[in-house]
């Protein structure tokens, strides 16, 4: 009987955020009127992946630099927009855009068939080969694809390269990392023995890290397949046509060999000569705020919520109390990492302005709530019935008793369970940077891609991380302390 | 004396283990019944029905004339201010101090001024004789400074009725006598009270009316020298040999 009930909440609480969605794909061809009457051009990149796309940092600021980046400078000058850039992993970038988080992708992407079935893509803009990094020492080792047997080879999930790879190196095995400083950190490490990318992104990486080297292992490569175009929502003709015109004036004057690719490679010859840690502490002020802010907004929200949810489901009311058991269990029952990308991807393609900052946020909360209205729960049922009886008998009515009696003696009690909430929270809020949320998560990679120095910035955040939950957790046993004696 | 609680037809099941069999009695205005019984024989069912801590299976609990089986939980809490219980526990709230103990029914439901009823309470821990204690948290008193705590405490709304189940089971020997002590003024001070209780003595003392309970019925009824004297049911009977 009970268990019914759940079930029909839950089919309901999916049902109802799921029905929105249906509405995303009504798109008729507006696309190129929108992006000028919003006067700005959001453009979505994955920025590790010099020299196509990749930060640095100008006057304590981080900017996006690159060929594409050039590109889209360009052509949000020609269409008279602002252009702004949304920094993400590869693998969300055609998400964004089919749900409009984003008005073009420039990222480095090869126009292949099966992009071709969810996405429009401009005319090529550059091509370049497909390459391979190794070790410099396993140089004698390496020569080209018929090389490697029962080898692990890296590349980027979702890439051409992950595909060339898989079909073509049969009896080796791929592995698929979303970041390429990732990859490349395996490549270090050993964990691989080569790691697949294109050429240029290939041969910066091995400009900047002598112990690196590049080989061309000589795919076997369908020109339709090589090269990388601008991408668009299907259907946007109108922005695919102002793209091609920009890119066959680029093409006419030659700029991407002439201006755009000696750009870039300056600013990367910049980046490696100041890869000291130190000229980067600004990031990780900058991710330790962001974190903080996620956590503390998600614990102040989260704890609310989490407050209702544990009094609805305490209720006598049969709905409500379904309703709140449903949310808990499948929100205890999914992870974290999906619903950050449902509110961003799924909510956010209704409503299409959604931040990825608020996104996370909500995220975090919502999931936060669960969480804590199970900690509440059991402090509420901690109390002894004959608090709530001699409350009652005073003729308190149900709402004073919680109110006085009851509530404040079970936060008490749940005190340490609460704080240990909020310290998981500061490690689990991570998640985010997937989005794009510039947490301290985040600006690692972006450390990591501007340094080409793969550990040190993970240990330096993991110590960031451990001296922010040590930290709270010290405060927190402080006023535990001082609850006891009260 | 008018009729104060009118017991009609009380019955009480929990599933299908009934404890109250259709009771039928009247406490009229200033009476001190003591219910006496052997354990498990419905006792506190029997008191928590009558400010509907517990909902009756069936029958009627009127109280000055208000049917308290049958009315809004607003209106019930309005007249559950004018019974006072005191359990077998104490039942203080550990997170205020006596006198926040004391003073919150009356602030927070009959909206008194602070400082009325800063005055009223102090007062009544005078009449429990704990005056000094105000500030102290419930934790740190004796059993017996509770229960008088829990006393004040409920007498703070002004009760026209007071309910006691076993006030006095969970006191250390020494400490009964100061509880009975306020019980028994308070008697004097002609509150109407139902206690149910082990204490013969008190019951002897103060009593108007003993109601012996067995089996989820009361089975003998009479003033305590008529009761303890004569009991006429076998039940009362052994009851009384056991514990006299
Ligand atoms: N909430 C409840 N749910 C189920 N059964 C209950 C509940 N409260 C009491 N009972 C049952 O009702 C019967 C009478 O209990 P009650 O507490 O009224 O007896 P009592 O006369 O007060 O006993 P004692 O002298 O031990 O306090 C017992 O069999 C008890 O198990
Ligand atoms: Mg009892």
């Amino acid at each position: 009987m009970k268990s019914k009930k759940i079930w029909i909440a839950l089919v309901i609480l999916i049902m109802m955020l799921l029905v929105p969605l249906g509405k995303v794909s009504a798109s008729n061809d507006g696309y190129l009127q929108k992006v000028k009457d919003k006067g700005t051009l959001v453009v979505g990149t994955s920025a590790d992946y010099p020299p196509y796309e990749f930060t640095v940092k100008q006057s304590g600021k981080t900017s996006y630099v690159g060929l594409d980046i050039e590109i889209a400078k360009k052509f949000a000058k020609d269409l008279g927009v602002k252009l702004e850039i949304k920094n993400m992993n590869f693998d969300s970038l055609l998400v964004a855009l089919e749900t409009h988080k984003v008005d073009a992708v420039i990222s480095g992407m090869n126009p292949t068939p099966e992009r071709q079935k969810s996405v429009d893509f401009s005319n090529v803009y550059y091509r370049g080969q497909q390459y391979m990094l190794i070790n410099k020492k396993d140089a004698a080792l390496y020569k080209n694809i018929h090389s490697f047997k029962n080898k692990t080879i890296g590349a980027q999930t979702g890439s051409l390269q992950y595909d060339l790879v898989k079909k073509q190196m049969k009896n080796n095995q791929v592995k698929g990392l979303a970041k390429l400083n990732d990859l490349v950190i395996a490549l270090e490490s050993g964990k691989v023995n080569a790691v697949a990318m294109e050429e240029a992104t290939a041969k910066a990486f091995a400009q900047n890290n002598s112990s690196l080297k590049v080989i061309n292992p000589e795919f076997n490569v369908n020109s339709s397949q090589t090269g990388s175009a601008m991408a668009f929502p299907k259907g946007a003709t109108s922005l695919v046509k102002a793209a091609d015109k920009t890119i066959a004036e680029i093409q006419k004057k030659n700029l991407i060999n002439k201006q755009y690719i000696p750009l870039a490679g300056k600013y990367m010859t910049n980046n490696s000569k100041k890869n000291s840690m130190w000229n980067y502490w600004t990031y990780f002020a900058k991710g330790i705020e962001y974190t903080l802010i996620i956590t503390v907004v998600s614990v102040f929200f989260g704890f609310i919520l989490g407050v209702i949810l544990a009094l609805l489901r305490l209720s006598k009311n049969k709905l409500g109390k379904a309703v709140a058991v449903a949310y808990i269990e499948f929100v205890r029952g999914t992870p974290l990492m999906v619903q950050v990308m449902f509110v961003y991807f799924g909510v956010g393609a209704v409503i299409q302005s959604l931040p990825a900052l608020l996104a996370g946020i909500i995220a975090v909360s919502l999931n936060s709530a669960a969480y804590v209205a199970e900690v509440i729960r059991s402090g509420i049922e901690s109390i002894p019935t004959g608090q709530t009886e001699a409350a009652r008998s005073l003729g308190l009515s149900q709402s004073l008793t919680y109110r006085y009696v009851v509530i404040p003696q079970a936060l008490k009690n749940i005190w340490p369970a609460l704080g240990n909430e909020f310290i998981t929270l500061i490690k689990e809020s991570s998640i985010v940077s997937i989005i794009g949320v510039g947490d301290l998560m985040y600006q690692m990679q972006l450390v990591q891609s501007a340094t080409y120095k793969g550990v040190i910035p993970i240990f330096i955040t993991m110590v960031i991380y451990f001296v922010m939950t040590f930290g709270l957790s010290k405060v927190l046993g402080y006023f535990e302390g001082r609850m006891k004696h009260a | 004396m008018p009729n104060m609680i009118e017991i009609k037809n009380l019955e009480k099941s929990f599933g299908d283990n009934q404890v109250l069999k259709n009771i039928t009695e009247v406490v009229k205005k200033g009476q001190v019944i003591c219910v006496i019984g052997p354990s498990g024989s419905g006792k506190s069912t029997f008191l928590r029905c009558l400010n509907v801590l517990e909902q009756p299976s069936a029958g009627q609990i009127i109280f000055e004339g208000q049917d308290l089986t049958n009315i809004s939980e607003i209106e019930l809490n309005k007249l559950r201010e004018r019974m006072g219980m005191v359990f077998q526990s104490f039942n203080l709230f550990p997170n205020m101090n006596v006198i926040d103990n004391v003073k919150l029914a009356p602030l927070k439901v009959k909206k008194t001024m602070e400082k009325e009823a800063i005055q009223k309470a102090g007062q009544l821990l005078e009449q429990v004789g704990l005056a000094d204690k105000a500030e102290q948290f419930p934790l740190s008193l004796s059993g017996g400074q509770q229960q008088r705590v829990a006393i004040a405490r409920a007498l703070a709304m002004n009760p026209e009725v007071m309910l006691f189940d076993e006030p006095t089971s969970a006191l250390d020997p020494e400490m009964v006598g100061e509880v009975l002590k306020v019980m028994q003024d308070l008697a004097e001070s002609g509150m109407t009270m139902i206690v149910v209780t082990h204490e013969m003595g008190f019951a002897k003392k103060v009593a108007d009316q003993i109601w012996f309970m067995d089996e989820g019925y009361i089975q003998e009824k009479g003033t305590p020298s008529e009761f303890f004297a004569n009991p006429k049911t076998s039940r009362a009977k052994e009851f009384l040999s056991k514990i006299l």
